[in-house]
């Protein structure tokens, strides 16, 4: 898996690596029991403090989509979506597509949007519905 | 004599060769050790430096390298016989420098960075599937030398009394030592030094190095990289097996009491040809970058700071202790880590007992 940081974005680095692994997640490029490299390695590769790696790490696995194991390393978990989760990411989505209405984008635009990029991530998502 | 010059004019010549290719066998993001954005590996400046240092690598070159082997010629020193070498790579930093410098201008003066987005990527299956050391290629070096010790135990007994420890330039021996484990068997301690050293070289490659990823183009980038390391490994326990079979010969010779005229050209060739060898399998591999890939729009960061004169890698905060070289061919030590400075000890040792070897005594 490729992950790429951009330097120039006001997005601080730790939420860019964290981001990118949960569109690889999305993506299937990673799936359940993937290992992540371990901390030190990716910091070194990346030629950052490890810390940041740590923290886009604690909160990966605070989310539930990686398991830190001082053996294994991190590895990519199985998830579902519980209550919490939903609701917390409904209010996301509320400010993001209230973003979109703000700045005038028609509603049926931003509803082809989100059916694209959905239809775009590779993994199944048949899975996940109840 | 003849050999000697002939070596010392052959290796000048390739040298000559080597350093007119290189700036196309480099990465095209960093003409003459400066990084520069993809949108400039064509502007005016890059170009136009290039063909000075060409016509000046090729002038300056052949006059010095001419000049070095008549002085070596004339005065038949020993210790002069690498001159016409080291002319070459002088002039080589002579014409290398004045392009690094202009390029380093030129960036400077028209904000070649504004306004892009730099950044970095990295390929995590480097880590999590890294590519396999290729043990397999350790054997032939192993095996040479294992042989070469055997052999010499064999026929410790019935070597000369005195051996040739020395060759002077025309082949002759000038120099004898009486038998014993020191003398019979320095060759064979060259060989294990050898050997560990260039397979500790590529072990660093693989345990040690960091991967240098463009950004713009990661995917084939990525398996770009994994190819460089398993062939830079490759190359030098190919190389390591090469020097073996040179001491070893060298040792027959001395163990039988042979005497050839020749006798530097059996240490010298297979070292040669595995050096072309290797320096022609990495050049292709450069040559043949793919380049189908989608540009994701980032550009790599501007690491010139990094690199003291475009050569020299200097950063402390950098775990890695090798690097891809950026204008050349090969990797290089990351010299602002602690290892890299016992690690040039440890070579300057090595070549210290090569030189006492030959010259002293």
């Amino acid at each position: 898996m490729i992950l790429n940081v951009d330097l120039a974005s006001d997005v601080p680095i730790y939420q860019q690596i964290r981001d990118r692994i949960v569109e690889a997640i999305a993506d299937g490029v990673l799936t359940e029991g993937s290992p992540l490299p371990a901390t030190r390695a990716l910091a070194a590769d990346f030629g950052v403090n490890f810390h940041t790696v740590n923290k886009a790490y604690d909160l990966l696995r605070q989310q539930g989509l990686v398991r830190l194991n001082r053996k294994t390393g991190a590895v990519v978990t199985p998830t579902v979506a519980d209550p919490p989760f939903r609701a917390e990411w409904t209010a996301r989505a509320r400010t993001l597509l209230a973003e979109a209405v703000a700045k005038g984008l028609p509603a049926d635009g931003v509803l082809k949007t989100c059916e694209s990029v959905l239809s775009s991530f590779g993994s199944d998502l048949s899975e996940g519905t109840p | 004599m003849t050999i000697a010059i002939a070596l010392s004019s052959g290796v000048s010549a390739l040298m000559l060769v080597l350093f007119l290719v290189l700036p196309s066998v480099s990465s095209p993001t960093v003409p003459f050790g400066v990084r520069v954005p993809a949108q400039r590996v064509d502007d005016p400046t890059v170009r136009g430096q290039t063909r000075i240092y060409r016509w000046r690598v090729l002038a300056l070159g052949m006059v010095s390298a001419v000049v070095g082997v008549v002085i070596y010629g004339l005065t038949g020193k020993p210790f002069l016989l690498p001159l016409p070498v080291l002319m070459v790579v002088g002039v080589w930093f002579g014409c290398y420098f004045p392009a690094n410098h202009k390029i380093r201008v030129a960036k400077t003066a028209g904000s070649w960075y504004e306004g892009l987005h730099e950044g970095i990527a990295v390929d995590t299956e480097l880590r999590t599937d890294p590519p396999r050391f290729p043990w397999l290629w350790l054997a032939p070096a192993l095996i040479v030398t294992v042989a070469t010790m055997v052999i010499g135990v064999i026929t410790y007994p019935s070597m000369p009394e005195m051996l040739v420890v020395h060759h002077g330039a025309n082949g002759a021996p000038n120099r004898l030592a009486a038998k014993s484990v020191g003398t019979a068997f320095s060759l064979v301690f060259l060989q294990m030094g050898m050997t560990a050293l260039l397979a500790g070289f590529a072990a660093g490659i693989f345990f040690g190095s960091r991967s240098d990823i463009d950004p713009g183009r990661p995917v084939s980038s990525a398996r770009w990289h994994r190819r460089y390391m398993s062939l830079g490994a490759k190359a030098l326990l190919g190389l390591a097996a090469m020097i073996d079979v040179g001491m070893m010969s060298s040792s027959l010779l001395m163990w039988t009491g042979t005497v050839i005229s020749w006798a530097p050209l059996v240490v010298a060739l297979p070292i040669l040809v595995a050096v072309v060898v290797a320096v022609v399998v990495l050049a292709r591999n450069n040559f043949t970058r793919d380049e189908d890939e989608e540009v994701t729009g980032l550009t790599h960061r501007d690491d010139d700071m990094y690199w003291r004169g475009g050569l020299f890698y200097v950063n402390p905060e950098d775990h890695a202790l090798v690097v891809p070289r950026r204008f050349g061919l090969g990797w290089t030590l990351n010299f602002g880590n602690p290892w890299a400075a016992m690690l040039l000890v440890a070579v300057v040792a090595l070549a210290g007992l090569l030189v006492t070897l030959r010259f002293g005594g």
